[in-house]
């Protein structure tokens, strides 16, 4: 610990409380190497600086300061400056003068000018160990590794001259920095910005190096320079010097120094340099701890502490070849024997080798899909998964399979020391469970076990047709969780044992599988074990180390092929036979199934109880269930295959692991916390390295009998909420997963990180496009297509070497992705090798990464619908035959089976090694390839255009046209206008005749179409009938004979293109046959469309009238016209008021009329009354009532208020007295007002003013 | 020349609400609900109006007449009563907008224009003479200063505040009832209400329009209370002076 980041750290602190003890060490001991002066002079070198800064600034008390300094000048041993007598020099220097207040400009420049002060001293100091940097005036930018104490040193021992800032950008000649900010790499970009290792390399030599060989690369990893490593890694083996010079990445080699350094690691310089300053401090702090590790050994990893086993330790070993985190390759146990693999950087010297076997190569996917066992077991599972959902679907719907498949016989064998009616028992329900319905797997597939592996050709049968659907089963399923039995079935060392069936003599011996056979490869073989025996087990030997490293371990290793065909058989085999007893099965991978037998373990449970009344024996039916089906495997493949017994899946894992080797296991509910207490937390499934490190670091516990009393909240917060839940379950027995049977499909993907080895964009963009094709060949194979694309990108990370010390493997790597919408024209899903292969490749290229330091890609298809069916119909309809020819020929990509020889052009592969002589030397691989197409000829894509170019004439057009035969696409890209023009000199006649082909394919559609009757009907039934089957080619095969007796002149027939000579036969066959149907060449029938029960004219659509205003008519005042018998109605507000009016006036002289006052008054209600009129009657009414009101004021406004007590005389001789009329006039408005006021209370509440 | 496109049910609602919410804030500047400094002079259907500038006012109004539009639409409101109040939440004036769906539109014809109906332009004309009205009411009414605007103590008008109002049709209930936010609308105390109205409170018709989709009227209650209080305080005064001048 101590010594890195004392190394890495620029503070002098760590230095000055060091004990004297320390620092007789540091005189005493003797340091290799010219820079042996640097640790000294360290302590020494820092303290002026403080000590002269903390004088100035803070303004010290010269007492205390003196204290401070004597007792520091105690602690300093070496120290050769008399500090009183250095800082009275100082003060009374102008330099050291104290700032005057605001001088900041003074501040700085005296701060310059002591940094160099001390510049010089250091170089006094130093005794100027060389002069090789003279002239440089260096600047240093940022955290840098060396620090730049260690930086400055070096500049000024050998001459240089540092600055600590960066004033005039003229001055400086260089900049050091190990990372830059985006904002610094625009503002340095005229000058020379250079590593540090440049310096530190020069030093060690003794001479000033070039310093473009370390130009500093903007695109190096930041946060890993910025002092996360120094932090993060104390032990040597893992430093990994971060600035390897760039000639050691590029392979073509032009420097003769880099060139040693790569295939002589060890003399490597920067490594060496940086051992040596390493080392510096390490032997010294040794004298402190032991903690750090020895500087002879620098790259032997320190070992993980010894107790291994021991559950709780932190640094667990991880078996894994080629790991892609710098922490997992820490736990890998000598996985940095070496730091780069040296028969890879050999290999990869000779251009020829490494376009023969890196991802440059032509067929470099096929070849590594086809010995990739992880591909293997992946499709595998795949597949398996399909076939358990096939067989489900079968069985819910109720349609078994013929019973002609081989059946497994002699079931009876069971015989494994059970009771005898338990025995009875367990095997009746094996018999049933076998007949019957019956198990099987049909291996419908002619051919015999040739290299194709794929179980796609298999079947599987469900036992129980009788279920209708699981759903509906679980929702009324009275067995309980914990009544449920699920058994988790894994083959012991499925690999091994299964080689082990023919390699009798083997058993017995440590034995693994993995693909490097023998002696070859030899020590250093990296060749991944997938399985090792028992045996080989108990030397520690697991799955996942590499071959070396079980040498390592047990020198006696025997190693066995992959025999994948076998592995199929069994796997089949191994399922067909849990099939038949499982109510439910989830498919694990090829040697590992989840059942659940809940059913059949109760049938047997009820059977015993029938046949014996309860016995005493207590015997476990489903562990007996287990052992008949552990036999019947065992008898089917001669496999030992362990079953771990429980209620749940977690559980059944759990008991599987202790069933191993060779048993079973059931773990009861109630045993359920005891069997998993011992445990720790990795060994659930689903719970991880990673898990386990968090519990470790936060709860101090990672065995399950710990942490099971933590409480929930406890947990939740350690590992995060979802896991600490899970967990807490998982650890007292619960798990509430469901087997996933019928989980379908999300996604299809190709990765291949093994072998990517590119020197150009060209290069990677032709891989990818194969990957692409590889992509939709799968998607092709479970008929989808998608909707969205993922690219995974592994990167070599910066600090790994080029070579991956696996070989041809990935090495450490950063990992990228990107996702895009996956679109094919008209917005629809697909699964267009060309169109995957242009967002791929629109991807990669948007990372922008150097092709050289790539080591893996991946391409994922998601959102994934099926292909089949409609999509034929969109097809025709979508895609017109005179649109560009560019979706003609997509349409034809998408549509045909046969599988298109070159739909895509994608950019051929040129591998131009930089040392490549000449073309001429090129023929004999091209050759190699031509002979080849008698048998196959490679992609077109594939060919290299240089060697194809080369090949004489004659050879040359014969590929062509034989190309061209193959080829169904029409037309290459337009994308690409040369080749184009090549294929248009050479046969310009060619591409015309086959884009009639593709648009004849949808014309005979298109006229059938329209000869079918228009409207609704053209759906009809008999129609699809007719042109579904166009598109299934079949050879017409028909003899001349048979042709006669149908009445068909076979020289005729002959000329007929292949579309209509089908029907032909079709329409004869059907008419010899004498059957109803469908005729072409007879007499036509005339298709009328379907009478419709509707007439046949819809009534047109007439928009629903718009809405009509509702204006009540206004109530009226009724009056005589001036004409007899006429009458004159009188709404608006000014001619009421003027029959008022006139009304009034008439009346002067006499006391209103009753009638004339009823009727006016019904009126002004009518016009009130808002279920009569509207509120603008109102207003008018109240309008009216107010001239009316004005008019009587103005007449009889003396008698307004006159009280009812001093009643006046009204009457005289006859004559009303103007009192009398008044009085009455105003009774009758009060009459009408109250009228008025009652029906507006009836909105409006109180009553009308009429002010 | 104005446009002679008849008006549609939606543009009737939005005229008439927003409409409303332009009266109502000349009504709380007429009446002197808030101070003067309040309100900022502005040009609505070519008449000066005030608007109140305090945001949480406008907020409230804003939010009244949204909910009213809502109601509006479905045709079940009868009225909507801008309530002015005095301290003890009793109300003294009532301005009642009283409207009248004429007509039931199908949700689909809401945007087409109505035949027969009036004009926008002749409508914004209308919706003038309302405010003109409004803001002369003054005049008709007094000064909501109870009584004797001069001896009346400014701190009265401080208390009177004013409240929205709805009151729907028979037997129906507001509409935007949908369990998520708080409904915009609760029970009115009875005296704000036409119906809690005693026979001897006044109604001034201010005016009222036919639109033939939604009719329109705005009057003016003043409610017994606010008399006698008027009343009461208007003797008070004249004591008050009596005793001055004595």
């Amino acid at each position: 610990m101590a010594p890195l980041t004392a190394e890495g750290s620029n503070s002098s602190d760590y230095f000055v409380d060091d004990d004297p003890d320390f620092l007789q060490a540091l005189c005493e001991v003797k340091l290799p190497g010219d820079l042996s002066q640097k640790a000294d002079e360290k302590p020494q070198s820092d303290e002026p600086v403080r000590h002269a800064t903390q004088s100035l600034k803070r303004g010290r008390d010269p007492e205390s300061e003196d204290e401070r300094d004597t007792s520091r000048a105690r602690h300093n041993v070496l120290a050769s400056i008399d500090e009183d007598e250095e800082k009275s020099r100082y003060l009374k220097d102008d330099v050291y003068g104290a700032a005057t207040f605001g001088g900041f400009g003074e501040y700085m420049s005296r701060k310059r000018a002591k940094l160099q002060v001390q510049n010089a001293d250091i170089a006094e100091e130093g005794q100027a160990l060389s002069t090789i940097f003279r002239g440089l005036q260096i600047y240093i930018n940022g955290h840098t590794t060396p620090s730049v104490q260690e930086l400055r040193k070096l500049i000024v021992q050998h001459g240089g001259i540092f600055h600590a800032y960066l004033v005039k950008k003229s001055l400086v000649t260089h900049i050091l920095t190990c990372s830059l900010t985006p904002a610094k790499v625009k503002e340095f970009q005229h000058m020379k910005v250079v590593r540090p290792d440049w310096l530190v390399d020069s030093a060690k030599a003794g001479v000033l190096l070039p310093w473009q060989d370390y130009i500093f690369k903007v695109n190096e990893r930041v946060e890993d320079l910025q002092g996360k490593q120094v932090a993060q890694k104390s032990l040597l083996n893992s430093y990994v010097p971060t600035y390897k010079s760039p000639s050691i990445s590029n392979v073509a080699p032009h420097h003769p120094g880099p060139q040693i350094a790569q295939s002589e690691p060890p003399k490597n310089f920067s490594q060496d340099s940086n051992d040596s300053l390493v080392a510096n401090v390490s032997s010294l702090s040794s004298h402190l701890s032991n903690a750090g590790s020895q500087p002879e050994e620098p790259h032997t990893p320190a070992k993980p502490k010894p107790s291994l086993d021991s559950p709780s330790t932190p640094g667990r070993p991880i078996y894994t070849t080629d790991p892609v985190s710098p922490e997992q390759a820490n736990h890998v146990p000598g996985y940095t024997s070496h730091k780069s693999n040296p028969n890879a950087e050999r290999a990869m010297q000779d251009p020829a080798w490494r376009a023969a076997h890196t991802s440059v190569a032509p067929d470099f996917i096929e070849g590594y899909y086809r010995n990739s066992r992880l591909h293997h077991l992946s499709t595998w599972k795949a597949e398996l998964k399909n076939l358990v959902a096939e067989a489900q679907e079968r069985a819910d719907s109720g349609t078994g399979l013929g019973g002609d498949r081989p059946r497994l016989e002699e079931v009876d064998g069971v015989r494994e020391g059970v009771g005898a009616v338990e025995d009875m028992a367990v095997r009746k329900i094996v018999r049933e469970n076998m007949g019957g319905k019956g198990p099987g797997w049909s291996s419908t597939r002619g051919g015999g076990p040739d290299d194709n592996v794929s179980m796609r050709n298999a079947q599987l049968v469900m036992r129980s047709p009788s279920k209708k659907g699981k759903e509906k089963e679980r929702a009324g399923d009275p067995v309980d969780d914990k009544g449920r039995i699920i058994m988790h079935c894994d083959f012991d060392s499925f690999f091994v044992s299964a080689g082990l069936v023919d390699r009798p003599h083997l058993r017995g011996k440590p034995v693994v599988v993995c693909h490097s056979q023998g002696a070859q490869g030899g020590q250093a073989s990296t060749s991944e074990i997938a399985s090792a025996s028992y045996e080989a087990r108990k030397f520690g030997i697991k799955a996942g180390m590499s071959l070396q490293q079980a040498r390592k371990l047990c020198p006696q290793i025997i190693t066995m092929p992959y025999e994948f065909q076998r592995y199929k058989q069994f796997s089949l085999q191994f399922y067909t036979i849990l099939m038949s007893h499982a109510d439910d099965l989830q498919a694990v991978s090829v040697d590992e199934a989840l059942i659940d037998v809940t059913s059949s373990v109760q049938r047997i449970q009820t059977e015993i109880s029938q046949s014996q009344n309860s016995s005493a024996s207590p015997i476990d039916p489903a562990k007996q269930f287990a052992e008949a089906i552990r036999a019947q495997v065992r008898r089917a493949t001669g496999c030992e295959v362990s079953i771990g017994i429980a209620h749940n899946i977690m559980l059944a894992r759990v008991a599987s692991r202790r069933a191993k080797p060779a048993g079973s296991y059931h773990i009861l509910p109630a045993d359920a916390m005891d069997a998993l207490a011992p445990l720790d937390i990795d060994n659930l499934h689903g719970f991880g390295h990673a898990t386990r490190q968090k519990a470790e670091e936060k709860l101090g516990a990672t065995n399950l009998g710990e942490l099971a009393k933590m409480s929930k909240g406890v947990l939740c917060d350690a590992l995060g909420k979802s896991t600490g839940e899970t967990l807490f379950k998982a650890i007292r027995g619960i798990d509430e997963r469901k087997l996933e049977s019928d989980k379908p499909r999300k996604s299809v993907s190709c990765d291949i990180n093994y072998g990517i080895r590119f020197e150009n964009n060209e290069q990677a963009e032709a891989f990818v496009y194969q990957l692409a094709e590889e992509v939709s060949r799968r998607l092709g194979s479970i008929d989808m297509k998608g909707r969205s694309l993922t690219v995974k990108v592994m990167k070599r990370d910066p600090s790994a070497p080029v070579e991956a010390p696996k070989f041809m493997g990935h090495g450490l790597c950063e990992t990228f992705t990107k996702q895009i919408q996956l679109v094919a024209p008209g917005g629809r899903a697909t699964n267009d090798e060309k169109i995957v292969g242009e967002h791929a490749w629109r991807l990669l290229k948007g990372f922008g990464f150097d092709p050289k330091e790539l080591r893996g890609i991946g391409i994922q298809v998601q959102k994934l619908e099926k292909a089949s069916g409609h999509a034929e119909v969109e097809q025709g309809q979508a895609v017109l035959p005179f649109k560009p020819v560019e979706s003609a020929k997509e349409k034809a990509g998408v549509g045909q089976n046969d599988k298109p020889l070159n739909a895509v052009v994608p950019p051929k592969i040129n591998v131009l090694p930089p040392s490549s002589p000449d073309v001429q030397e090129l023929p004999p691989p091209a050759h190699a390839q031509t002979s080849k197409t008698s048998h196959d000829l490679p992609a077109f894509s594939q060919i290299d255009r240089s060697v194809f170019d080369a090949l004489p004439e004659d050879i040359r057009k014969e590929l062509e046209a034989e190309y061209k035969r193959r080829s169904i696409t029409p037309d290459p890209l337009p994308a690409i206008p040369a080749k184009r023009v090549r294929f248009a000199s050479l046969a310009p006649a060619d591409v015309f005749p086959k884009v009639k082909i593709t648009v004849k394919g949808t014309n005979v559609k298109r006229i059938t179409q329209q000869l079918a009757p228009r409207g609704r009907s053209s759906i009809s039934p008999q129609k699809t009938a007719l042109f579904k089957k166009r598109d299934i080619p079949f050879k017409v095969n028909v003899s001349e004979e048979e042709l006669r007796k149908l009445g068909l002149d076979p020289d005729v027939f002959a000329m007929l293109p292949r579309n209509i000579q089908r029907e032909q036969v079709a329409a004869a066959r059907f008419q010899k046959s004498g059957k109803i149907g469908v005729t072409f060449g007879g007499p036509r029938r005339v298709l009328k469309p379907i009478p419709r029960l509707l007439p046949r004219t819809r009534p047109k659509y007439v928009p629903p009238p718009p809405p009509q205003a509702n204006f009540p008519k206004p109530p009226t005042l009724k009056q005589p016209g001036k004409k007899k018998g006429e009458k004159l109605y009188f709404s608006e507000t000014d001619d009421v008021q003027n029959v008022i009016e006139k009304w009034v006036m008439a009346f002067l002289e006499h006391p209103p009329n009753k009638q004339d006052v009823g009727f006016f008054a019904r009126y002004l209600v009518q016009c009130v009354d808002n279920t009569r009129s509207t509120d603008s009657g109102l207003e008018r009414a109240i309008a009216v009532a107010k001239w009316w009101l004005v008019l009587l004021r103005r007449h009889f406004g003396v008698w307004e208020h006159a009280s009812e007590l001093d009643v006046g005389e009204l009457q005289r001789d006859q004559h009303w007295t103007s009192e009398g009329v008044g009085r009455a006039w105003w009774e009758a408005f009060r009459d009408v007002k109250g009228q008025m006021d009652t029906v507006a209370r009836r909105k409006y509440g109180g009553c009308l003013s009429l002010r | 020349m104005l446009d002679e496109t008849p008006l549609s049910f939606n543009q009737a609602v939005r005229g008439i609400a927003e409409f409303i919410e332009v009266a109502i804030h000349t009504i709380l500047y007429v009446r002197q609900v808030y101070p003067a400094e309040v309100f900022v002079r502005r040009k609505k259907y070519n008449t000066p109006v005030f608007q109140s500038r305090h945001p949480a006012l406008n907020e409230y109004i804003s939010g009244a007449v949204k909910a009213v539009a809502d109601e509006l639409v479905h045709g079940n409101v009868d009225k909507v009563i801008v309530v002015i109040k005095d301290k003890e939440d009793v109300a003294l004036e009532r301005f009642i907008f009283a409207v009248q769906n004429m007509i039931q539109v199908e949700s689909y014809n809401r945007e087409t224009g109505v035949q027969g109906a009036i004009s926008a332009p002749v409508l914004g004309q209308y919706f003038r003479s309302f405010l003109i009205k409004l803001s002369m009411l003054e005049a008709q009414l007094g000064q909501l200063g109870l009584g004797d605007a001069v001896l009346t103590p400014p701190m009265i008008q401080e208390n009177i505040s004013f409240a929205v109002v709805i009151e729907l049709r028979d037997d129906k209930a507001p509409s935007s009832i949908d369990g998520k936010e708080p409904p915009p609308w609760v029970p009115a105390t009875v005296q704000h209400t036409t119906t809690g109205t005693s026979d001897k409170a006044e109604l001034h018709m201010l005016k009222a329009v036919d639109t033939g989709i939604i009719n329109l009227s705005l009057a003016v209650q003043e409610s017994e209370h606010k008399f006698s209080t008027e009343k009461e305080s208007k003797t008070a005064a004249i004591s008050k002076a009596k005793e001055r001048a004595l």
